[in-house]
């Protein structure tokens, strides 16, 4: 198989959905236990491929650096929002290149992105509170020219659900549900 | 590639390659299969069906009927190699493990009886179950299945599951809220019996499938105790059908085999696991699995016959105290049975006092081989206590009804005169041993 992927069962998975739009539908969700200082848990939630459950039983720890007043357990926020950026791309390159007959020999994506803390630590600025950019580097073999696999990049990027969530608006909905402690 | 030669199923092609476009460009469409080419039957009846779907002639020489093809490995060309790049090995011949046209041939037959785009084969009952579970869990998944499961396929959720870090929670099949009630949020699997063994409850397969349907979750059936004579199970809603092809499939009492039917989709996620658990049915067991399916029909006709007239024989009998079988006036799921089976099978289950009563009746039994196993043409008595359920305690037992003196009859093909005679000298016997003990 090339790269590890069934092409074939991709293309299948493609015509199913044309004829079947509910079976493109995902749900995911993760649940985020409070469990010291700026340490969390992380769980992923069962998730739904088209009409099916999956069990996910995946598990991991979130934490800041010492001098961010954590114990540096775990990958912080910004770490875990540019892996789930990068996998995702990946994934998509992947696939892509798949698809396309190409062969890939090694792939990485190296990302970078600068905050100011300013703006979570409220320090009048105009700094903002998010990444203002998000730089990364592929470094790709294959079997296929820099015209083919700088299309392909473009390709990924544009059909990468994480990347097209960070560069469009998202509709962010919350709500809170809250216990008096000692009532 | 034009002119080499395609050693598998012609219909199935490589997709071709997006070239600068997106994965919605890609062409390649699941279908049935995977077949040889050029012997489709068009609709038939259940018995043209087990005769002729699958099985074709040799086209070299003109034999009639399908050639045992008894070789572990196949010519390789660029076509194949192909098969290996693109994903879709299974529907080439490359390796026996991965398919063989003695497999793909009993194949197409078992599909075509159940009513299913593709089936697989195995070197046993248990290879299909496990392959089928293991294919349709993830990690950490939860499986609800029947507290009446055979012995081999409870072993698997008792012993293996915990392994995996998987579980199982196993209720009565009949109790539809006990199964809602057992759903998780990471169960994907509802696995239960079509007619549980040994004591021949009919398994309302329609409502577990609206209950599977409405979680989300997959629902196996293993229709070991129904046939496709007598049941579809894919028509009833499950997903995937599962059956120890060792027993009324062959018929015969001579191989070990299984296998697995459904959708296209499903069967082919099951593949993989046949590759990696390595359970793949030798061609010639495939060969002797085909010639046995062709006279399915008949013999299930047959096993009906001689069993319901037996069944209601043993009902008058006053050394029995209780008779199963689906199509008795007396059997609790008779209505669910008249409404689910298009035809009796061979399994007659019956009690007499004590399981030291039941010891003495199957020695005494001229016709029925004492054995364990079911759905051979010659008739098999066995105790469920030191057989099918031995691995379950006296008290796991009597909590699914399988108290002291339970006798397990699968009815072969015999006249049925013949065995109610047999069972007549048999039972004799006991009654005078009891009057013995009693005097």
């Amino acid at each position: 198989m090339r790269n590890s992927l069934p092409t074939a069962a991709l293309s299948e998975f493609v015509n199913e959905v044309t004829g079947a739009p509910e079976e493109a539908l995902m749900d995911y969700g993760v649940i985020l236990d409070w469990e010291s200082g700026t340490r969390s848990r992380a769980e992923a939630k069962p998730m739904r491929v088209g009409p099916h459950r999956v069990s996910r039983c995946f598990s991991w720890k979130v934490d800041e650096p010492r001098q961010l007043m954590g114990n540096n357990h775990g990958p912080n926020p910004q770490e875990l929002l540019l892996s789930g950026l990068g996998a995702c791309m990946m994934v998509a390159f992947v696939a892509g290149a798949t698809a396309e007959g190409i062969q890939l020999e090694s792939l990485r994506i190296d990302l970078d992105a600068t905050l100011d803390l300013r703006g979570f630590l409220g320090i009048g600025s105009n700094s903002p509170v998010g990444f203002p950019e998000i730089s990364y580097t592929i470094h790709v073999t294959a079997d296929a020219s820099p015209e083919q696999l700088a299309a392909l990049h473009a390709r990924a990027v544009a059909h990468s659900p994480n990347a097209q969530t960070i560069l469009n608006p998202v509709a962010l909905r919350g709500e809170i549900v809250s216990t008096r402690s000692g009532a | 590639m034009t002119d080499t030669p395609i050693r598998g199923d012609a219909t199935s092609r490589a997709p071709r390659p997006t070239a600068g476009g997106w994965l919605n460009r890609l062409d390649r469409k699941r279908g049935a299969g995977p077949f040889l080419p050029g012997h489709h039957l068009p609709a038939a009846g259940p018995s043209t069906t087990a005769v002729h779907a699958g099985t074709h002639d040799d086209a070299r020489t003109g034999a009639v009927g399908t050639p045992i093809y008894q070789a572990s490995t196949f010519l390789l060309n660029a076509d194949q190699y192909g098969s290996i790049e693109e994903g879709f090995a299974r529907d080439r011949f490359i390796y026996s493990r991965y398919g063989n046209p003695s497999q793909w041939a009993v194949q197409e037959k078992l599909a075509a009886l159940e009513g299913a785009e593709s089936a697989i084969v195995f070197s046993s009952g248990m290879a299909a179950i496990t392959a089928t579970v293991m294919a349709l869990v993830d990690k950490g998944a939860h499986v609800v299945a029947s507290a009446d499961l055979y012995g081999g396929t409870w072993n698997l959720f008792n012993q293996e599951f915990p392994t995996f870090g998987m579980s199982a929670t196993l209720v009565d099949p009949q109790d539809f809220a006990a199964i809602e009630a057992a759903i998780r949020p990471e169960t994907q699997l509802m696995y239960f019996e079509a007619i549980t063994n040994p004591l021949l409850k009919i398994i309302d397969i329609p409502r577990l499938a609206e209950i599977a349907r409405r979680h989300g979750l997959r629902l196996v059936i293993d229709a070991t105790f129904a046939p496709p004579i007598a049941m579809r199970a894919l028509e009833q809603g499950a997903d995937v059908v599962v059956h120890s092809a060792s027993k009324y499939l062959n018929g015969h009492s001579d191989l070990i085999a299984g296998v697995a039917a459904g959708p296209r989709k499903l069967i082919d996620m099951i593949w993989p696991r046949l590759l990696n658990y390595g359970g793949s049915l030798d061609p010639h067991a495939c060969f002797l699995l085909e010639r046995g399916l062709k006279t399915l029909a008949i013999r299930m006709r047959a096993h009906e016959e001689s069993a319901h007239a037996l069944a209601r024989y043993l009902e008058g009998h006053p050394t029995v105290t209780r008779v199963f079988y689906p199509l008795l006036d007396s059997h609790p799921d008779r209505a669910l049975a008249r409404r689910l089976l298009k035809n009796g099978t061979g399994n007659v289950t019956f009690f007499v006092e004590s399981d030291q009563a039941a010891l003495q009746l199957v020695g005494a039994l001229r016709i029925p081989k004492q054995a364990t196993s079911l759905g051979g043409v010659e008739s098999l008595v066995s105790l469920p206590f030191n057989t099918s359920q031995a691995s379950y305690t006296a008290r796991q037992r009597a909590a699914i009804g399988i108290h002291p003196g339970c006798v397990r009859l699968s009815v072969g093909i015999e006249d049925a005169a013949d065995l109610i005679a047999d069972f007549e000298q048999a039972l004799a016997q006991i009654s005078a041993a009891k009057e013995a003990t009693h005097a």
